[in-house]
């Protein structure tokens, strides 16, 4: 039996991924698996999309991140230099003056504590940042004093300050509290009086001022800038180590004469950046060295922002192109999958209808060579049957009469078999010639003629008069209504009606109605009755295929055949045919 | 020249046989032939004197629709029926071409042939 190819819904959403792999149309798919087809593409469009995205965002960060990185250094280098010029300016500055008293004034001036005091009051005014000056002699015992402390007669002869300002020219201490308990820095400038005796100006700078400057640097909060000694011991407060003096135990950076930045290994966004110069004034080194300390995260905070935005824009569209990508991915695959499905069912239908004529030629084959021994059995059977008729002798033997008539039953289903068989295989071919409708209903009704007056069966035929005669396949029309009007003629009982009425639908075609007042068939045998083998004549002569090879042969004839039924009522048949056949190609 | 009801061209000499005695018994008269040049022959022999005449279309010296073209020449007004166990679609249409009353396929019941002979018969009158 031929196998009814499964139809898909066309616009099915995702039938490669939900479909029952169906076995017959297997064969015949041009690709097997088409989940496989749809993840491959996925991960091939993905790939090739997303992959110079995503490279060109971390390509992206890392220049954001080193550009972020140099800008830091750049940035701690210069507020370090800039610091170191005003720190070395400063002290500079206070150092020259003093030499500039030293050497302008004699020292007899200089021991004279109103002459010192006006000397200070002018530099407080000149300069700013002076507390203090004092004379002292070789001795460590201080000869003249102005400022705000009692310090007069004081010797500092075991001080290390005086130890190392009585050994060179120009002297720079570290902050250091002394005996007033205050912190300060201890400048001072070594020289020799009119007697040839060595004694130091020594002036008193207030630390205030330098940090004054010095916090002028300090651009925002994350920046800490200060100044420690040679030891690592703060000079000024910082707001990451701590108040003045305490130890900030760092690694003392190596000496050097320029501004240096050490970055550190480790990148993570709280680390510092630290730039350091030593404070060198031209005549002497002074203990300090200017520390500052730039917070990274601080200035990355605007790129890390951006990057985070930057990021965030990334993923959503890395997002929005994979939905898309899955998409029309899923859409593509399943046009493909619908087009090949498609495809298969079309070759599968091709195989079969193949398949289909090809039994058919078999069977035409097997039914015109049975034909010729059959007419020889059926006339052999009617003579016998004649003979015992026509002659008398056996005419009353029941039995020899009853068995003749089975042969001659047999030899006529026969017939009816191979005469359908050869109607099946005439299906795949369609010939075309104008027929007369009337001729041909006139010609099939003169078989039943008998029939018609043996049941008392009331025939009319009405012909709409207009009726052309239409191009179409005479043979397969013949077939057709020969077996629909026999079909009434099986299904009319005694003094029943058969009206048959043919119409023209100007332009293209014509109505030809067969209607019956017989049995009718019941509503569930009426959806099934074009379906090759269906018969509810089993105990007759049904073969079942006689009302399928009508379906078939209307169709072919691009015709429709509908048919409406009462039970107990009747029949109606209306066959459309188009008056002129299209062309078509043979199948 | 005799008239007769049915002039029967077919090789099957059995089949040919048994359907003229049938219609025989019935009453109908027949003459049998069993190939096509004995039947061509007849026709121009005997003019006007069949009814119709039954023609298979698998002949030994020729083929049912030559003969047919003959006969068709001879008398355009016989009627002719193709009866075979064979026949084509080809044929089919070729038959009803060059004239051919109706093509009916073997096995045919005695009936049909009677009833046959009577529309003819209706016809003529």
């Amino acid at each position: 039996m031929i196998r009814t190819p499964q139809i898909l819904q066309k616009q099915e959403w995702l039938a490669f991924l939900f479909h029952r792999h169906n076995s017959h149309l297997a064969s015949f798919h041009t690709f097997s698996n088409y989940r496989r087809i749809w993840i491959i593409s996925i991960i091939i469009l993905a790939v090739t999309s997303l992959s110079p995205l995503v490279m060109a965002t971390f390509i992206n960060q890392r220049l954001i991140r080193q550009a972020v990185d140099s800008e830091l250094v750049l940035q701690t280098e210069r507020v370090t230099s800039n610091a170191k010029r005003s720190m070395r300016f400063f002290l500079e500055e206070r150092l020259n003056a003093l030499r500039f008293i030293v050497n302008e004034l004699p020292y007899y001036a200089l021991i004279d504590n109103t002459h010192l005091a006006e000397i200070l009051s002018n530099l407080k005014l000149g300069f700013g940042g002076f507390t203090d000056l004092s004379i002292i002699d070789a001795d460590g015992s201080q000869v003249a004093y102005t400022g705000p402390f009692n310090l007069e007669g004081k010797n500092y002869k075991t001080q290390p300050w005086f130890i190392r300002s009585i050994e060179s020219d120009n002297f720079i201490s570290e902050v250091f509290t002394g005996y007033r308990d205050v912190p300060h820095i201890i400048i001072a400038v070594r020289s020799i009086n009119a007697l040839g005796r060595i004694f130091i100006l020594r002036a008193t700078l207030d630390t205030q001022r330098l940090m004054d400057t010095l916090l002028s640097y300090k651009t925002n909060v994350h920046t800490d800038i200060f100044l420690m000694n040679h030891t690592g011991v703060l000079q000024t407060p910082s707001s990451t180590y701590g108040k003045i003096f305490t130890h900030t135990h760092l690694d003392i950076p190596e000496f050097s004469t320029r501004t240096n930045v050490i970055q550190p290994e480790n990148l993570s966004d709280n680390a510092f950046v630290t730039g350091y110069s030593y404070i060198i004034t031209e005549a002497v080194t002074t203990p300090f060295i200017l520390m500052v300390n730039k917070k990274k995260s601080v200035v990355m905070g605007t790129w890390l922002n951006l990057g985070q935005t930057f990021n965030w824009i990334i993923g959503i569209s890395c997002l929005v192109m994979m939905i898309i990508i899955t998409l029309v991915s899923t859409f593509m695959v399943n046009k493909l999958y619908l087009a090949d499905n498609t495809k298969a069912e079309t070759m599968m239908k091709m195989e079969q209808s193949q398949q289909l004529a090809g039994i058919g030629q078999l069977a035409a084959g097997i039914a015109h060579e049975i034909n010729n021994p059959l007419a020889l059995i059926n006339e052999t059977a009617g003579y016998l049957k004649d003979l015992y008729h026509y002659t008398d002798e056996h005419q009353n033997d029941e039995e020899v009469m009853e068995n003749l008539d089975t042969i001659l039953e047999a030899v006529s289903r026969c017939g009816t078999i191979t005469s359908q068989l050869l109607g099946f295989v005439r299906q795949f071919d369609v010939q075309t010639s104008n027929v007369d409708v009337e001729k041909l209903i006139t010609g099939i009704l003169r078989f039943h003629k008998k029939e018609t007056e043996y049941k008392g069966i009331h025939v009319t035929t009405e012909i709409a008069p207009e009726t052309p005669a239409i191009e179409t396949d005479r043979g397969k029309l013949q077939q057709v209504l020969l077996n629909l009007i026999n079909n009434a003629f099986q299904a009319i009982e005694a003094n029943g009606c058969l009206d048959i009425t043919v119409s023209h639908l100007p332009p293209g075609h014509i109505f030809i109605e067969i209607k019956d007042t017989g049995c009718g068939i019941p509503e569930e045998n009426l959806k099934r009755i074009h379906e090759p083998f269906f018969s509810t004549k089993k105990e007759k002569m049904g073969t079942g295929l006689g009302l399928s090879i009508t379906y078939g042969l209307v169709k072919k004839l691009q015709g429709n055949i509908r048919v409406e039924s009462s039970e107990g009522v009747g029949t109606i048949f209306t066959v459309t045919l188009p008056v002129k056949m299209k062309k078509e190609d043979k199948t | 020249m005799k008239q007769i009801d049915i002039l029967i061209i077919d090789d099957e000499i059995k089949f040919a046989d048994m359907l003229s005695r049938r219609l025989s018994l019935r009453g109908i008269t027949c003459q049998a032939c069993y190939d096509g040049q004995s039947g061509i022959r007849w026709i121009k022999e005997n003019p006007g004197a069949a009814a119709l005449i039954l023609l298979d279309l698998k002949l030994p010296d020729m083929y049912g629709t030559q003969v047919l073209a003959h006969i068709k020449e001879i008398d355009p007004a016989i009627p002719v029926f193709i009866i075979t166990g064979h026949g084509t679609r080809e044929d089919e249409k070729e038959c009803l071409d060059l004239g051919a009353a109706e093509f009916i396929h073997k096995p045919v019941s005695i009936e049909k042939i009677t009833t046959l002979l009577t529309h003819v018969r209706e016809e003529v009158k």
